[in-house]
């Protein structure tokens, strides 16, 4: 073995000086053919992938937020509608009871004026009956008057109206 | 064939070459580009079929490194592993099925089958280990390093550098090698008597192929491995 080294040694120089050159050579095409670009490729798909990991935890988050908001705004809508229809029943009793007494005082108005009414009536009526017995009598005095009337029976019959007028 | 007898050399501006070196070993750089260049075209996000394997390879090979090399200094002998191991494993794999000689004469074999080119290789690693140790510790603290534990020990420290650098190479050739040899004399027994040791010779070529190309693979592996191993040992520093 080593008297073949010896006589290779001898022959070397010219192979050992290829094969490095070579060797650099195809180094330095396979870097540029595929060791660049495809250790550019994986760490652009590392960094896309982490990327990809950062927007899915994002997302979710955005999502359980949402869910979040949803509910409370479900939760805040229920009590809305209770407190609208609660203030809705309130007013509904309010307006009730206003119509109510609107009505009442209405009606107590009207009984009013009918009673007023009434007792406009009556007292007019009352002073017209009186002014028709004034009448009456007066003529009825004058009638009896001028057929025959004595005095005394004038004096009684006087009387007499005077104690009816008072009543 | 290993036997320099056996191969034709030519002379080119003072220096002498192996041509079955120059051949095989052209052959082996080509069919590593190729495939490597057929495996990147269309690199995309989502990887097909060839960024897949290729991808895979990188990974392979980053990981043999992550396993000795720690940390994050990786990153600059990822090149160097991809391209050594895919270049040791085609070479080894080469000779198993491509053989040509003419006149006696070895013109394409596996290039790692003569240790001139594994020697090549070895002395390739244990330079980068040297430049790497110099880059990160300075020229002082590094070649001090061969002082530790104690000033006397700097001969076996050289020694260990030297027999470092041989047995990485020497290891890979002579498990290619010898598997040529094997696979050459089979082939020659095949042909001896006829028929009758034809059918004899044909299983065993095969096993022993398939075992030489596991071999081959186990062999770049190992050589990678190791690479990164004495790289590590100069980018730490023994206390």
């Amino acid at each position: 073995m080593f008297s073949h080294l010896a006589v290779a040694s001898s022959l070397a120089v010219g192979d050992m000086l290829f094969y490095a050159i070579c060797f650099i050579i195809l180094m330095w095409l396979i870097k540029l053919v595929a060791w660049k670009p495809i250790n550019q490729m994986m760490q652009d798909r590392a960094d896309k992938i982490s990327n990809d990991i950062d927007s899915a935890e994002k997302s979710r988050d955005d999502a359980a937020k949402l869910a979040k908001q949803r509910q409370d705004a479900l939760a805040n809508s229920r009590q809305e509608a209770t407190g609208i229809v609660d203030s809705a029943k309130k007013q509904g009793q309010q307006q009730r009871d206003g119509i109510v007494a609107q009505a009442q005082t209405d009606a107590q108005a009207l009984k009013d004026n009918a009673k007023k009414d009434i007792e406009q009536e009556r007292q007019d009526a009352l002073s017209s009956v009186r002014n028709d017995v004034a009448d009456l009598s007066i003529e009825i005095a004058s009638k009896i008057i001028q057929k025959e009337l004595n005095a005394d029976d004038q004096k009684a019959l006087i009387d007499s109206y005077i104690e009816g007028l008072g009543k | 064939m290993g036997d320099p007898s056996s191969v034709a050399t030519f002379q080119f501006g003072g220096l002498t070459f192996n041509a079955a070196n120059i051949y095989s070993g052209l052959i082996a750089f080509v069919l590593v580009f190729l495939f490597v260049f057929a495996l990147s075209r269309h690199i995309t996000m989502k990887p097909g079929k060839g960024q897949n394997v290729l991808e895979w390879l990188i990974d392979f090979t980053n990981g043999i490194l992550k396993g000795s090399i720690p940390g994050n200094e990786t990153g600059a002998f990822g090149l160097y592993g991809f391209t050594l191991f895919l270049f040791l494993f085609i070479s080894n794999q080469l000779g198993l099925f491509l053989q040509i000689a003419v006149g006696g004469k070895d013109f394409v074999r596996s290039p790692t089958s003569d240790p001139i080119v594994t020697m090549t290789f070895s002395l390739a690693t244990l330079m980068i280990a040297q430049f790497a140790g110099v880059t990160k510790f300075g020229w002082k603290k590094h070649f001090s390093g061969y002082l530790k534990p104690f000033v006397f020990w700097l001969p076996i420290s050289i020694f260990e550098e030297f027999t470092n650098f041989l047995t990485l190479g020497l290891r890979i050739f002579g498990v290619i090698f010898s598997g040529e040899m094997l696979l050459k004399i089979i082939g020659g027994l095949a042909f001896s008597h006829g028929i009758a040791t034809m059918i004899v010779a044909i299983p065993l070529e095969l096993v022993w192929q398939a075992f030489s190309a596991f071999l081959g693979a186990i062999q770049a592996y190992v050589f990678v491995t190791l690479s990164s191993v004495y790289i590590d040992k100069k980018l730490e520093i023994e206390e």
